[in-house]
């Protein structure tokens, strides 16, 4: 089941990903349209975060490509940004908010440019974009995990891109973080921005994507969520464990699918 | 006037030293300082055997390449073989450090090198081996100088690529991904701990030169939240302890390289008790007054 985009931002082409000489992403080939809000949903081990990792050249390529805005990354780095999962880095480093806020701004500054004033209003702007204004000289070890995460939201805002990718933004945050990433999120994508997320929970995921791309190790689905999110498409990706999502055993029980373990 | 030569010099040199040692510890490669401090003796003494004289340019950019021969031997280990990374940095150290001592034995009639001044450095000579220029002028210490363009080398390096490494050492993936080359400053900071490391050898030798590259930067990081204080508290102590140290080995008439890294160790045991933000006793004290706020709260609520 493949949809392509009627505007793609992003075109990955038989990509093949490996570790250590073992293929994690198989044969992916897909496009990915411009203005949506798109999640990456597979099981534990499926290549999601593998996948954007190496749409932004983070991991070698064992074949195939990837275009984005249909160039080279390297041609348009500048309007890319990438949201590292929250756990990927020490947050018990001696620096406060605001400075990891201005990493946002570096990519646009010279090698010996110091950030300068405008940066920084710009840096603050993205914070009290994510409600986080009162915590700007704070040392980014005191934040809670819904804390840490806005503040790379801040900093991927402060890069004024036109793509986002973000590994596992939902991951361990609160409620109330969760629905402000979401808001701000819809209105990047209502600005013509495309947000592309690595997610793992599917009960949320109904809400809040309007393109559904389903991986596990190789290309389930990918196209419009009505399309793409039926209970057919998810068995195919979650495979035979059932056990694993609780939605997916309610669909097949209402459906009266026998389920293979009394079988 | 002897007294001011030695402990300029080694502050020089432990203030370059703990900069780039503030770079090592939050990229928790405090070891590679390490390694790579063994690691270029070969290339010292190459270096030596072939100009002659222990503190040329060539030798210390002779030391330098093999310093960064080393990192990539490292990461290669670690990455290729899949080797753990401190299983990598162990296997390569060594074995160049043992084929410097090796080379050292062998060579001993034409080396001015000894096991003794390799390990230890002794930096008491300072004063002695003097700059004297063609015409017979009398510059001061040579080691005086080599320090002091040390200095300037690692100021200019980190002043010209801060952010990049502030960047890389803080989140690397980000880095790479708005197209900052990590391997490049990774190599760049290992470069510039092998220059130093080199240079700061005749005074202070092998093993103690490590604990200028981690001492000082370890006692700032107990002592503050911020990078940049954290550097300047570094050259705080990289200035106290150089000049404690001097004056404890006179006190006791014993080695003056080793003397300062004592200082350091007393001073980082001092911190460790003591530090407001990460203190053991500090913590504790918070702990007991947060006990007694809930003791006295509690029956309000």
């Amino acid at each position: 089941m493949k949809v392509e985009a009627q505007e793609p931002v992003v075109e990955f082409h038989d990509l093949t990903v490996s570790y250590h000489k073992k293929p994690v992403l198989w044969n992916i080939d897909m496009t990915l349209p411009k203005g949506a809000l798109i999640g990456i949903i597979g099981p534990n081990g499926a290549g999601k975060s593998t996948l954007i990792k190496s749409a932004m050249g983070l991991l070698p390529l064992a074949s195939g490509y990837v275009r984005i805005f249909d160039e080279a990354l390297d041609d348009v780095r500048h309007r890319v940004s990438y949201v590292p999962q929250r756990e990927s880095v020490d947050w018990d480093f001696p620096t406060s908010v605001l400075d990891v806020v201005l990493m946002g701004r570096y990519a646009k500054l010279g090698l010996l440019t110091r950030p300068r004033k405008a940066d920084k209003e710009m840096a603050l702007n993205c914070l009290r974009k994510v409600g986080m204004e009162a915590y700007v000289d704070r040392q980014i070890s005191q934040l809670s995990g819904g804390q840490q995460q806005r503040v790379f939201l801040a900093r991927a805002l402060a890069q004024e891109a036109d793509l986002y990718f973000m590994d596992e933004p939902f991951a361990g945050v609160d409620a109330a973080t969760e629905a402000a990433i979401l808001s701000i999120m819809q209105e990047m994508t209502a600005q013509g921005k495309t947000v592309i997320v690595v997610h793992h929970d599917l009960q949320s995921a109904a809400e809040f994507f309007d393109w559904i791309v389903l991986l596990n190790m190789r290309l389930v689905a990918s196209g419009p969520i009505d399309k793409v999110f039926t209970n057919e498409m998810l068995q195919e990706t979650y495979g035979g464990k059932l056990t694993v999502l609780a939605e997916v055993g309610e669909l097949v029980r209402k459906r009266q699918i026998p389920s293979r373990e009394k079988y | 006037m002897d007294a001011f030569y030695i402990i300029l010099t080694a502050t020089l040199f432990a203030i370059s030293c703990g900069l780039l040692g503030c770079f090592l510890i939050l990229r928790k490669m405090a070891m590679v300082g390490d390694a790579i401090s063994h690691a270029v003796l070969p290339g010292i003494v190459i270096a030596f055997l072939l100009t002659g004289t222990r503190d040329s340019f060539e030798m210390i950019l002779g030391a330098a390449l093999i310093g960064i021969f080393s990192t990539f031997l490292i990461e290669f280990f670690h990455h290729k073989a899949r080797l753990q990374t401190d299983a990598a940095i162990g296997v390569t150290f060594t074995w160049l450090f043992a084929l410097g001592v090796i080379l050292i034995s062998v060579f001993a009639g034409q080396v001015d090198l000894d096991q003794e001044c390799v390990l230890y450095g002794e930096i008491a000579y300072v004063p002695i081996d003097l700059w004297i220029g063609d015409n017979g002028t009398i510059f001061g210490p040579r080691a005086l100088y080599v320090a002091a363009m040390t200095l300037i080398v690692n100021v200019a390096f980190i002043r010209i690529g801060f952010k990049q490494l502030h960047l890389t050492t803080f989140d690397p993936a980000f880095a790479a991904t708005i197209g900052v080359s990590v391997s490049l400053w990774n190599y760049l900071l290992m470069g510039a701990v092998s220059m130093t490391t080199v240079a700061a050898f005749d005074s202070v030798g092998a093993i103690l030169v490590v604990a200028l590259l981690v001492g000082p930067a370890a006692i700032a990081y107990l002592l503050t939240d911020r990078f940049q204080t954290m550097m300047i508290i570094t050259v705080f102590v990289a200035i106290v302890s150089s000049a404690l140290g001097y004056y404890l080995a006179v006190w006791v008439d014993g080695s003056i390289a080793g003397a300062i890294v004592t200082i350091i160790g007393i001073l980082f045991g001092i911190t460790f008790l003591f530090s407001p933000g990460h203190g053991v006793l500090m913590k504790k004290r918070l702990q007991r007054k947060e006990a007694q706020r809930l003791k006295t709260e509690a029956p309000l609520s």
